[in-house]
Protein backbone atom coordinates (compact mmCIF):
# COMPACT_ATOMS: atom_id res chain seq x y z
CA UNK A 1 0.00 0.00 0.00
CA UNK A 2 1.15 3.69 -0.57
CA UNK A 3 1.49 5.42 2.87
CA UNK A 4 2.00 9.22 3.70
CA UNK A 5 3.40 9.49 7.30
CA UNK A 6 3.84 12.66 9.03
CA UNK A 7 4.75 13.51 12.67
CA UNK A 8 5.03 15.58 15.50
CA UNK A 9 7.64 15.90 18.46
CA UNK A 10 6.60 17.99 21.43
CA UNK A 11 9.67 19.97 21.59
CA UNK A 12 11.01 19.68 25.49
CA UNK A 13 14.54 18.88 26.55
CA UNK A 14 14.46 15.45 25.33
CA UNK A 15 12.93 15.81 22.03
CA UNK A 16 16.14 16.32 19.58
CA UNK A 17 16.78 12.52 20.86
CA UNK A 18 13.42 11.25 19.27
CA UNK A 19 12.95 13.60 16.53
CA UNK A 20 16.78 12.39 15.65
CA UNK A 21 16.15 8.96 15.81
CA UNK A 22 12.42 8.60 14.41
CA UNK A 23 14.28 11.06 11.42
CA UNK A 24 16.61 7.83 10.52
CA UNK A 25 14.12 5.08 10.92
CA UNK A 26 11.55 6.46 8.52
CA UNK A 27 14.23 7.17 6.58
CA UNK A 28 15.04 3.45 5.48
CA UNK A 29 11.71 2.78 4.69
CA UNK A 30 10.03 5.91 3.16
CA UNK A 31 11.00 8.62 1.33
CA UNK A 32 11.94 12.19 2.91
CA UNK A 33 9.36 14.51 0.93
CA UNK A 34 9.34 17.29 3.68
CA UNK A 35 11.01 18.42 7.15
CA UNK A 36 8.52 15.84 8.89
CA UNK A 37 6.31 13.66 5.81
CA UNK A 38 7.49 10.81 4.25
CA UNK A 39 6.03 8.62 1.40
CA UNK A 40 6.32 5.58 -0.14
CA UNK A 41 5.23 2.27 -1.04
CA UNK A 42 4.96 -0.43 2.26
CA UNK A 43 4.34 -3.91 2.67
CA UNK A 44 1.83 -4.69 5.70
CA UNK A 45 5.02 -6.65 6.99
CA UNK A 46 7.03 -3.87 6.48
CA UNK A 47 4.46 -1.15 8.08
CA UNK A 48 4.85 -3.37 10.80
CA UNK A 49 8.64 -3.70 11.23
CA UNK A 50 8.52 -0.15 10.90
CA UNK A 51 6.28 0.45 13.81
CA UNK A 52 7.96 -1.42 16.11
CA UNK A 53 11.44 0.31 14.94
CA UNK A 54 9.38 3.31 16.69
CA UNK A 55 8.10 2.25 20.03
CA UNK A 56 11.03 2.63 22.06
CA UNK A 57 11.10 6.21 20.76
CA UNK A 58 7.44 7.55 20.90
CA UNK A 59 5.98 9.38 23.94
CA UNK A 60 2.48 7.83 23.74
CA UNK A 61 1.42 10.78 25.58
CA UNK A 62 3.50 13.66 24.00
CA UNK A 63 4.25 12.50 19.91
CA UNK A 64 1.81 12.15 17.34
CA UNK A 65 2.52 9.78 14.05
CA UNK A 66 0.03 9.85 11.46
CA UNK A 67 -0.55 7.45 8.52
CA UNK A 68 -2.08 8.20 5.70
CA UNK A 69 -2.54 4.92 3.72
CA UNK A 70 -4.27 4.44 0.32
CA UNK A 71 -4.19 0.96 -1.83
CA UNK A 72 -2.14 2.07 -4.13
CA UNK A 73 -0.35 5.18 -5.54
CA UNK A 74 -2.88 5.45 -8.64
CA UNK A 75 -5.27 6.65 -6.16
CA UNK A 76 -3.63 9.88 -5.05
CA UNK A 77 -3.62 12.68 -6.78
CA UNK A 78 -0.20 14.46 -6.10
CA UNK A 79 0.50 17.98 -6.87
CA UNK A 80 3.17 20.21 -6.71
CA UNK A 81 1.33 23.69 -5.99
CA UNK A 82 4.98 25.57 -5.76
CA UNK A 83 8.78 24.54 -6.54
CA UNK A 84 8.68 20.56 -8.15
CA UNK A 85 10.19 18.54 -7.25
CA UNK A 86 10.86 14.62 -7.84
CA UNK A 87 11.91 13.37 -4.35
CA UNK A 88 10.33 10.43 -4.74
CA UNK A 89 12.23 8.71 -7.76
CA UNK A 90 14.47 6.00 -7.94
CA UNK A 91 16.69 7.48 -10.76
CA UNK A 92 19.61 10.12 -9.47
CA UNK B 1 7.60 -5.31 -4.10
CA UNK B 2 11.01 -4.44 -3.35
CA UNK B 3 12.54 -1.47 -5.41
CA UNK B 4 15.38 -1.08 -7.76
CA UNK B 5 17.75 2.26 -7.25
CA UNK B 6 19.44 3.67 -10.19
CA UNK B 7 22.37 5.95 -10.00
CA UNK B 8 23.51 8.05 -12.59
CA UNK B 9 25.71 10.48 -11.18
CA UNK B 10 29.14 10.54 -9.85
CA UNK B 11 29.83 11.14 -5.87
CA UNK B 12 30.41 8.54 -2.73
CA UNK B 13 28.22 5.77 -1.71
CA UNK B 14 28.39 5.53 1.85
CA UNK B 15 26.84 3.68 5.07
CA UNK B 16 24.71 6.55 7.07
CA UNK B 17 22.16 6.10 9.71
CA UNK B 18 21.97 1.77 8.89
CA UNK B 19 20.90 3.40 5.44
CA UNK B 20 22.57 4.49 2.41
CA UNK B 21 23.21 7.27 1.64
CA UNK B 22 24.15 9.07 -1.79
CA UNK B 23 26.75 11.81 -1.58
CA UNK B 24 26.72 14.31 -4.95
CA UNK B 25 29.92 15.98 -6.01
CA UNK B 26 28.55 18.98 -4.89
CA UNK B 27 27.68 17.69 -1.87
CA UNK B 28 23.97 17.44 -1.27
CA UNK B 29 23.08 13.73 0.38
CA UNK B 30 20.34 11.72 -0.64
CA UNK B 31 18.98 9.03 1.53
CA UNK B 32 17.84 5.41 -0.46
CA UNK B 33 15.72 3.57 1.27
CA UNK B 34 17.26 0.37 2.31
CA UNK B 35 15.16 -1.35 3.85
CA UNK B 36 13.15 -1.47 0.67
CA UNK B 37 16.17 -1.63 -1.26
CA UNK B 38 16.37 -5.06 -3.73
CA UNK B 39 18.78 -3.88 -6.01
CA UNK B 40 21.24 -0.60 -6.92
CA UNK B 41 22.62 -0.04 -10.33
CA UNK B 42 25.47 2.33 -10.71
CA UNK B 43 26.19 4.38 -13.92
CA UNK B 44 28.40 7.06 -12.69
CA UNK B 45 32.16 7.13 -10.95
CA UNK B 46 31.29 6.09 -7.49
CA UNK B 47 33.33 5.72 -4.69
CA UNK B 48 32.35 3.34 -2.05
CA UNK B 49 34.30 1.05 0.76
CA UNK B 50 33.89 -2.05 2.69
CA UNK B 51 31.46 -1.12 5.44
CA UNK B 52 28.94 -0.46 2.74
CA UNK B 53 29.84 -3.73 0.88
CA UNK B 54 29.18 -5.35 4.28
CA UNK B 55 25.86 -3.27 4.66
CA UNK B 56 24.48 -4.35 1.52
CA UNK B 57 25.02 -7.91 2.10
CA UNK B 58 23.50 -7.87 5.63
CA UNK B 59 20.47 -6.32 3.60
CA UNK B 60 20.47 -8.56 0.69
CA UNK B 61 20.92 -6.06 -1.91
CA UNK B 62 22.62 -6.73 -5.33
CA UNK B 63 24.97 -4.30 -6.53
CA UNK B 64 24.86 -3.57 -9.94
CA UNK B 65 27.92 -2.05 -12.15
CA UNK B 66 28.08 -0.63 -15.17
CA UNK B 67 31.11 1.24 -16.69
CA UNK B 68 32.31 4.43 -18.48
CA UNK B 69 30.85 3.41 -21.63
CA UNK B 70 27.43 2.11 -20.05
CA UNK B 71 28.09 -1.61 -20.65
CA UNK B 72 28.06 -4.07 -17.67
CA UNK B 73 31.42 -4.56 -15.73
CA UNK B 74 29.67 -7.27 -13.37
CA UNK B 75 27.80 -7.60 -9.62
CA UNK B 76 28.30 -7.94 -6.26
CA UNK B 77 25.92 -10.11 -4.40
CA UNK B 78 25.18 -11.57 -1.15
CA UNK B 79 26.34 -14.50 0.39
CA UNK B 80 24.96 -17.51 -1.42
CA UNK B 81 22.00 -17.87 1.03
CA UNK B 82 19.90 -19.53 -1.26
CA UNK B 83 22.18 -22.70 -2.40
CA UNK B 84 20.56 -26.22 -2.93
CA UNK B 85 23.31 -28.89 -3.81
CA UNK B 86 21.01 -31.24 -5.04
CA UNK B 87 19.40 -28.93 -7.41
CA UNK B 88 23.40 -28.20 -8.67
CA UNK B 89 23.79 -31.54 -9.21
CA UNK B 90 20.89 -32.14 -11.08
CA UNK B 91 21.46 -29.16 -13.01
CA UNK B 92 24.74 -30.51 -14.17
CA UNK B 93 23.65 -33.72 -15.08
CA UNK B 94 20.86 -32.13 -17.45
CA UNK B 95 23.26 -30.18 -18.63
CA UNK B 96 25.63 -33.37 -19.76
CA UNK B 97 23.23 -35.14 -20.97
CA UNK B 98 22.83 -34.04 -24.31
CA UNK B 99 19.15 -35.17 -24.67
CA UNK B 100 17.67 -33.58 -22.19
CA UNK B 101 19.72 -30.24 -22.45
CA UNK B 102 18.25 -29.91 -26.17
CA UNK B 103 15.29 -30.62 -24.72
CA UNK B 104 15.68 -27.32 -22.47
CA UNK B 105 17.66 -25.33 -25.32
CA UNK B 106 14.89 -26.19 -27.71
CA UNK B 107 11.97 -24.49 -25.55
CA UNK B 108 14.37 -21.40 -24.73
CA UNK B 109 14.87 -20.78 -28.55
CA UNK B 110 11.25 -21.61 -28.87
CA UNK B 111 9.74 -19.14 -26.47
CA UNK B 112 12.13 -16.35 -27.67
CA UNK B 113 11.10 -17.08 -31.23
CA UNK B 114 7.45 -17.33 -30.51
CA UNK B 115 7.82 -13.56 -28.72
CA UNK B 116 9.44 -12.32 -31.83
CA UNK B 117 6.49 -14.06 -33.93
CA UNK B 118 4.30 -11.97 -31.57
CA UNK B 119 5.87 -8.87 -31.96
CA UNK B 120 5.93 -8.97 -35.88
CA UNK B 121 1.90 -9.76 -35.56
CA UNK B 122 1.71 -6.87 -33.39
CA UNK B 123 3.21 -4.47 -35.87
CA UNK B 124 1.76 -6.02 -38.87
CA UNK B 125 -1.16 -4.47 -40.79
CA UNK B 126 -1.01 -2.14 -38.52
CA UNK B 127 1.76 0.13 -40.04
CA UNK B 128 3.44 -1.95 -42.54
CA UNK B 129 3.40 -6.05 -44.14
CA UNK B 130 5.42 -8.13 -42.43
CA UNK B 131 3.86 -11.10 -43.06
CA UNK B 132 6.55 -12.60 -45.39
CA UNK B 133 8.87 -12.23 -42.51
CA UNK B 134 6.07 -14.13 -40.04
CA UNK B 135 5.83 -16.94 -42.58
CA UNK B 136 9.63 -17.17 -42.89
CA UNK B 137 10.04 -17.27 -38.77
CA UNK B 138 7.32 -19.75 -38.60
CA UNK B 139 9.10 -21.89 -41.21
CA UNK B 140 12.50 -21.61 -39.07
CA UNK B 141 10.08 -22.26 -35.84
CA UNK B 142 8.73 -25.41 -37.11
CA UNK B 143 12.35 -26.76 -37.89
CA UNK B 144 13.42 -26.16 -34.06
CA UNK B 145 12.38 -29.24 -33.19
CA UNK B 146 14.03 -31.12 -35.61
CA UNK B 147 17.23 -30.00 -34.75
CA UNK B 148 19.66 -32.94 -33.21
CA UNK B 149 22.90 -30.49 -31.77
CA UNK B 150 23.12 -26.94 -30.36
CA UNK B 151 25.09 -25.61 -32.83
CA UNK B 152 21.97 -26.34 -35.16
CA UNK B 153 19.59 -25.00 -32.98
CA UNK B 154 22.02 -21.80 -32.52
CA UNK B 155 21.98 -21.49 -36.44
CA UNK B 156 18.34 -21.56 -36.49
CA UNK B 157 18.32 -18.74 -33.78
CA UNK B 158 20.69 -16.51 -35.77
CA UNK B 159 18.27 -16.81 -38.90
CA UNK B 160 15.53 -16.36 -37.04
CA UNK B 161 17.17 -13.01 -35.66
CA UNK B 162 18.31 -12.31 -39.04
CA UNK B 163 15.24 -12.09 -40.67
CA UNK B 164 13.49 -9.92 -37.18
CA UNK B 165 15.97 -7.21 -37.45
CA UNK B 166 15.80 -7.04 -41.10
CA UNK B 167 11.92 -5.71 -40.37
CA UNK B 168 12.88 -3.08 -37.79
CA UNK B 169 13.27 -0.24 -40.19
CA UNK B 170 9.83 -0.96 -41.11
CA UNK B 171 8.37 -1.18 -37.71
CA UNK B 172 10.24 1.85 -36.32
CA UNK B 173 8.30 5.23 -37.64
CA UNK B 174 11.55 7.47 -36.77
CA UNK B 175 14.10 7.75 -39.29
CA UNK B 176 16.82 5.42 -38.19
CA UNK B 177 19.81 3.88 -40.16
CA UNK B 178 19.66 0.38 -39.00
CA UNK B 179 20.96 -2.21 -41.65
CA UNK B 180 22.20 -4.93 -38.85
CA UNK B 181 23.48 -5.56 -35.49
CA UNK B 182 26.62 -3.98 -34.82
CA UNK B 183 28.33 -4.58 -31.59
CA UNK B 184 31.57 -3.60 -30.31
CA UNK B 185 30.91 -1.08 -30.61
CA UNK B 186 27.23 -0.04 -31.31
CA UNK B 187 27.53 2.01 -34.50
CA UNK B 188 24.33 3.69 -34.50
CA UNK B 189 20.95 4.69 -32.37
CA UNK B 190 19.29 1.15 -32.82
CA UNK B 191 22.51 -0.69 -31.99
CA UNK B 192 23.25 1.23 -29.10
CA UNK B 193 19.52 0.82 -27.61
CA UNK B 194 19.90 -2.82 -28.19
CA UNK B 195 23.42 -3.08 -26.21
CA UNK B 196 22.16 -1.26 -23.63
CA UNK B 197 18.50 -2.95 -22.45
CA UNK B 198 20.30 -6.16 -23.45
CA UNK B 199 22.68 -5.68 -20.62
CA UNK B 200 20.26 -4.19 -18.38
CA UNK B 201 18.04 -7.34 -19.44
CA UNK B 202 20.79 -9.69 -18.39
CA UNK B 203 21.55 -8.04 -15.15
CA UNK B 204 17.65 -7.88 -13.71
CA UNK B 205 17.29 -11.65 -15.25
CA UNK B 206 20.84 -12.77 -13.24
CA UNK B 207 19.48 -10.88 -9.77
CA UNK B 208 16.39 -12.86 -10.53
CA UNK B 209 18.47 -16.25 -10.48
CA UNK B 210 20.07 -15.41 -7.51
CA UNK B 211 16.85 -15.44 -5.69
CA UNK B 212 16.62 -19.00 -6.34
CA UNK B 213 18.82 -21.93 -6.08
CA UNK B 214 20.04 -22.42 -9.75
CA UNK B 215 23.63 -21.98 -10.48
CA UNK B 216 23.96 -18.88 -12.94
CA UNK B 217 26.93 -20.50 -14.41
CA UNK B 218 25.53 -23.60 -15.81
CA UNK B 219 23.49 -22.64 -18.76
CA UNK B 220 21.58 -24.60 -21.46
CA UNK B 221 21.59 -23.17 -24.54
CA UNK B 222 24.51 -21.01 -24.51
CA UNK B 223 27.80 -23.13 -23.37
CA UNK B 224 28.50 -22.54 -20.24
CA UNK B 225 31.69 -20.56 -20.33
CA UNK B 226 34.28 -19.05 -18.08
CA UNK B 227 34.16 -15.75 -16.34
CA UNK B 228 30.08 -15.62 -17.36
CA UNK B 229 26.88 -16.37 -16.26
CA UNK B 230 25.75 -17.88 -18.99
CA UNK B 231 22.41 -18.95 -17.53
CA UNK B 232 21.37 -15.38 -17.35
CA UNK B 233 22.13 -15.46 -21.30
CA UNK B 234 19.87 -18.09 -21.42
CA UNK B 235 16.63 -16.72 -19.85
CA UNK B 236 17.42 -13.29 -20.95
CA UNK B 237 16.71 -14.32 -24.45
CA UNK B 238 13.07 -15.05 -23.88
CA UNK B 239 12.53 -12.33 -22.59
CA UNK B 240 14.06 -9.56 -24.58
CA UNK B 241 11.73 -9.30 -27.56
CA UNK B 242 9.26 -9.04 -25.08
CA UNK B 243 11.00 -6.30 -22.90
CA UNK B 244 13.49 -4.43 -24.68
CA UNK B 245 12.56 -4.73 -28.12
CA UNK B 246 8.69 -3.71 -27.45
CA UNK B 247 10.19 -1.00 -25.34
CA UNK B 248 12.62 0.06 -28.52
CA UNK B 249 10.05 0.01 -30.83
CA UNK B 250 7.61 2.15 -28.35
CA UNK B 251 9.70 4.57 -27.44
CA UNK B 252 11.12 5.43 -30.69
CA UNK B 253 7.52 5.63 -32.15
CA UNK B 254 6.70 7.98 -29.37
CA UNK B 255 9.82 10.06 -29.87
CA UNK B 256 10.52 9.53 -26.15
CA UNK B 257 14.21 8.77 -27.66
CA UNK B 258 15.70 10.94 -30.53
CA UNK B 259 18.83 11.65 -32.20
CA UNK B 260 19.58 14.44 -29.50
CA UNK B 261 20.15 11.51 -26.84
CA UNK B 262 22.88 10.52 -28.07
CA UNK B 263 26.77 11.88 -28.29
CA UNK B 264 28.76 10.44 -31.26
CA UNK B 265 32.52 9.19 -29.83
CA UNK B 266 35.54 7.06 -31.00
CA UNK B 267 34.29 4.52 -29.58
CA UNK B 268 30.67 4.19 -31.13
CA UNK B 269 27.54 6.39 -30.34
CA UNK B 270 26.80 7.11 -26.73
CA UNK B 271 23.91 7.66 -24.79
CA UNK B 272 23.44 10.78 -22.90
CA UNK B 273 22.97 11.26 -19.06
CA UNK B 274 19.45 12.58 -20.06
CA UNK B 275 18.96 9.48 -22.55
CA UNK B 276 19.94 7.63 -19.94
CA UNK B 277 17.63 8.84 -17.31
CA UNK B 278 14.66 8.21 -19.59
CA UNK B 279 15.68 4.67 -20.56
CA UNK B 280 16.19 3.62 -17.09
CA UNK B 281 12.43 5.09 -15.92
CA UNK B 282 10.81 3.13 -18.55
CA UNK B 283 12.53 0.22 -18.09
CA UNK B 284 11.65 0.34 -14.67
CA UNK B 285 7.86 0.94 -15.60
CA UNK B 286 8.07 -1.67 -17.86
CA UNK B 287 9.42 -4.27 -15.26
CA UNK B 288 6.89 -3.34 -12.97
CA UNK B 289 3.91 -4.04 -15.41
CA UNK B 290 1.23 -6.54 -14.81
CA UNK B 291 -0.19 -8.96 -16.66
CA UNK B 292 -2.79 -11.83 -15.70
CA UNK B 293 -1.23 -15.09 -15.30
CA UNK B 294 -3.03 -17.67 -16.98
CA UNK B 295 -1.54 -20.65 -14.42
CA UNK B 296 -1.40 -18.84 -11.53
CA UNK B 297 -4.92 -17.03 -11.86
CA UNK B 298 -3.72 -13.89 -10.45
CA UNK B 299 -1.68 -10.38 -11.52
CA UNK B 300 2.31 -10.84 -11.86
CA UNK B 301 4.66 -7.94 -12.79
CA UNK B 302 7.00 -8.49 -15.49
CA UNK B 303 10.26 -8.56 -12.97
CA UNK B 304 8.05 -11.53 -11.20
CA UNK B 305 7.36 -13.73 -14.38
CA UNK B 306 10.99 -13.44 -15.24
CA UNK B 307 11.38 -15.14 -11.65
CA UNK B 308 8.41 -17.63 -12.35
CA UNK B 309 10.50 -18.86 -15.27
CA UNK B 310 13.87 -19.60 -13.29
CA UNK B 311 11.45 -21.77 -10.80
CA UNK B 312 10.18 -23.77 -14.16
CA UNK B 313 13.61 -24.03 -15.17
CA UNK B 314 14.20 -25.56 -11.46
CA UNK B 315 11.71 -28.14 -11.93
CA UNK B 316 12.38 -29.15 -14.82
CA UNK B 317 16.14 -29.91 -14.23
CA UNK B 318 14.80 -31.59 -11.06
CA UNK B 319 12.19 -33.82 -13.63
CA UNK B 320 9.11 -32.77 -11.92
CA UNK B 321 7.62 -30.74 -14.75
CA UNK B 322 8.23 -30.55 -18.29
CA UNK B 323 9.74 -27.49 -19.62
CA UNK B 324 6.95 -25.52 -21.39
CA UNK B 325 7.00 -22.33 -23.35
CA UNK B 326 6.28 -19.04 -22.11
Amino acid sequence: MYVILIYDIKTDEKSPRIHRNIFKICKKYLTNVQKSVFEGELSRAEELKLKMELKPFIRKDKDSIVIFKSRSNKWLDKEFWAMEDDKTSNII
Amino acid sequence: MKETFYITKSGTLRRKDNNIVFENSDGTEVFLKSEKMDELYLFGEIDLNTRLLNFLSQMGITLNVFNYYGYYSGSYYPRESKVSGYLLVEQVKTQIDLPRRMKIAKEIVCSAARNIYRNLRYYNKREVDLSVAMSEIEYFISKIDEMENINSLMGIEGNIRKIYYDQWTKIIKQDVEFEKRVKRPPDNMVNTLISFLNSMMYTTVLSEIYKTQLNPTVSFLHEPGNKRFSLALDIAEIFKPLIVDRMIFSMLNKKQITKSHFIDKSRGLELTDVGLKILLGEYENRLKKVLKHKGLKREVSYRYLIRLECYKLMKSVIGEKRLRRF
